[in-house]
């Protein structure tokens, strides 16, 4: 029994990486086929300015899906983000058929044509930080995720993005 | 004659006086600061909304041309504004975004505004209620009715935004400051309570009047894909873009079609009240406030100057405070969609307005800056940018083509013809 706890959570960890690396080389399809079919993805903040808890981004599957292909029609700031993310906790559910995790990460971006290439392109610059929320369901298929919450600590967002984080 | 030299460029447009800007007003740090003094410390700034105040003793705190600001609810319920400074040494009063005063803090008690500094408190009428070790220190001579905080303008109005200003001898109330502008959204705004759901803020290395250029003219949603495909037929090519007196524009509505952008739907169930279905209305408010309605999500940005390169942009969104949390899912969904910190228009017109930023350095070659697009003051037609700049000069007294003359009134309104359209529609 804990040797199969212990697969588990090297499962879940593999699939917050793998995610991760998705994410970083704009591998939406992939990102997305990590999921299951119910998977809710949402990017949310609290501000102390309004004193509420925000959401900046949010969709399930099929609207996450049909945002990332639209992609090459928008104009955008083409910097990679890449991430750093820790897994700091894996929950499995006593019924061994769902887990959660937390992760903290950091997202740097590394200048491109975000505003001027020839002085400011190469250098990278932190993004944002802040904390996945990851839900799970675990079944003969393995893992997939079913919810992430994208929690933000970094609120002054400047150009923002088109990419999901 | 093909690509040009430096003399070509440098040269007037072939356009008239009042269609074109120079450059230099967007990097000129002298031009900023004088901005500061006789514009932004003089005119109505809408700050924050009342529901950002919703409690008794409830405050939010703010910047007006480098001023501190603060902004409370009394135990009355009335709204009020003060500079956030202390009468004794000139401290920040109130260091925190927002919060309320029935906590007391370190060095306060509950219900006074209290200077950390030395513990001197004041009421929410701005009133000095406390002098710690006062007659110890100041004998008869000062005493706390000698102190109380500097009051500023401030009214509640237009769907419950709250205004302040720094002039203490305005002689206009909002209504009058808006000068018809907001007429087109009152009715949607008035009906019923509203409600703040979004707030982020973004600083960009930009002149501040270039993100109001930016919402003043339509031509640039050739950046949008999502406004493309959703607007551009004839009824949006129809749209009239209308002067008011102040220097405020507004943009008329037409029906927008979500469905025409991939994953996206209609708006039409949670309309604001007397909007038509999926309908978009735009007012911009000089010298750098936003208001942009679209169907079942109320926008506002506000524009602070930090520096003639640098410019913050608070974004708000609003709703109804009587929504179901599933109508409110709604609202935050459409509103994400295209305004939100990811969403699909506002990145683009960030970093356009951003690149635009990256071309003005103080010293860079002269630019003139096109705004002499006529179209019968419709969506395309950059009256708009027009009307605002002819409002910049009279108060600084600068001709926004050449800001080291004198502002001509009668030239630019000769030539732009836009005065007719500010009486048409006064």
């Amino acid at each position: 029994m804990a040797e199969n706890h212990a697969s588990i959570v090297e499962q879940v960890k593999g699939l917050i990486y793998q995610s991760c690396l998705y994410l970083d080389d704009h591998q939406w399809s992939d990102w997305l086929d990590l999921s299951a079919d119910d998977y809710h993805y949402a990017v949310r903040a609290y501000s102390p300015e309004i004193s509420a808890d925000m959401e900046y981004m949010g969709g399930g599957l099929e609207y996450m899906r049909s945002l990332t292909q639209m992609l090459p029609k928008h104009n955008t700031d083409n910097s990679p983000l890449k991430r750093h993310c820790t897994v700091y906790k894996v929950d499995i559910a006593d019924d061994g058929k769902s887990a959660s995790a937390v992760s903290s990460f950091v997202v740097f971006q590394t200048m491109l044509d975000g505003i001027n290439s020839h002085v400011d392109a190469g250098e990278s610059r932190l993004f944002m930080i802040g904390r996945y929320n990851d839900k799970f369901e675990i079944n003969g298929d393995g893992v997939k995720f079913t919810d992430r919450e994208v929690r933000l600590e970094t609120r002054r967002l400047d150009k923002g993005s088109h990419w999901p984080i | 004659m093909s690509a040009r030299n430096h003399e070509q460029w440098s040269s007037p447009p072939k356009l008239a006086e009042g269609e074109w800007v120079d450059s230099r007003i967007y990097s000129d740090q002298a031009i900023f600061e004088e901005e500061n003094e006789k514009i932004f410390k003089h005119a109505w700034i809408p700050v924050c909304h009342e529901s950002e105040l919703k409690d008794a003793y409830a405050f939010r705190t703010m910047t007006i041309a480098n001023e501190p600001v603060i902004v409370v609810r009394g135990k009355d319920m009335q709204v009020r504004a003060f500079l956030n400074v202390c009468p004794h040494r000139g401290n920040m009063i109130e260091r925190r975004p927002s919060g309320n005063f029935k906590d007391g803090t370190p060095s306060g008690t509950p219900k006074r505004m209290t200077c950390m500094f030395h513990a001197w408190q004041f009421d929410m009428k701005g009133k000095c209620v406390y002098i710690s070790r006062q007659e110890e220190g100041y004998q008869d001579r000062l005493c706390t009715a000698d102190v109380g905080l500097r009051e500023l303008k401030c009214e509640v109005y237009f769907g419950g935004f709250v205004w302040v200003c720094l002039d203490d001898n305005i002689e206009m109330t909002v209504e009058d400051w808006a000068a018809g502008a907001l007429d087109c959204l009152a009715p949607s705004l008035n009906e019923e309570p509203l409600e703040v759901f979004h707030y982020h803020k973004a600083i960009i290395p930009c002149n501040y009047k270039l993100w109001h250029d930016t919402n003043c003219e339509f031509y640039h949603d050739f950046l949008h894909y999502h406004n493309r495909i959703t607007g551009f037929n004839d009824a949006y090519f129809a749209r009239k873009n209308s002067g008011f007196k102040n220097g405020h524009i507004n943009v008329g509505s037409f029906e927008v079609q979500y469905d025409n952008y991939e994953g996206f739907h209609s708006r039409e169930e949670l309309s604001f009240p007397h909007l038509p279905p999926n309908h978009w209305y735009m007012i911009d408010m000089f010298p750098g406030v936003n208001f942009n309605l679209r169907g079942s999500a109320l926008r506002c940005d506000l524009m602070t100057p930090l520096g003639p390169d640098k410019v913050m942009i608070e974004f708000r969104g609003l709703g109804l405070a009587s929504d179901t949390p599933e109508e409110r899912q709604t609202r935050i969904d459409h509103h994400n969609s295209i305004w939100g910190p990811f969403g699909r228009n506002l990145h683009e017109d960030l970093i356009a307005v951003t690149a635009q930023g990256s071309c003005m350095h103080p010293n860079a070659e002269k630019r003139n800056i096109l705004q002499g697009r006529h179209e019968n003051e419709t969506i395309h037609d950059e009256n708009g940018m027009r009307h605002y700049y002819h409002e910049w000069g009279r108060w600084l007294n600068r001709s926004p083509s050449n800001p080291d003359e004198e502002f001509d009134e009668s030239l630019i309104a000769q030539s732009s013809g836009e005065q007719a359209a500010v009486q048409a529609s006064a």
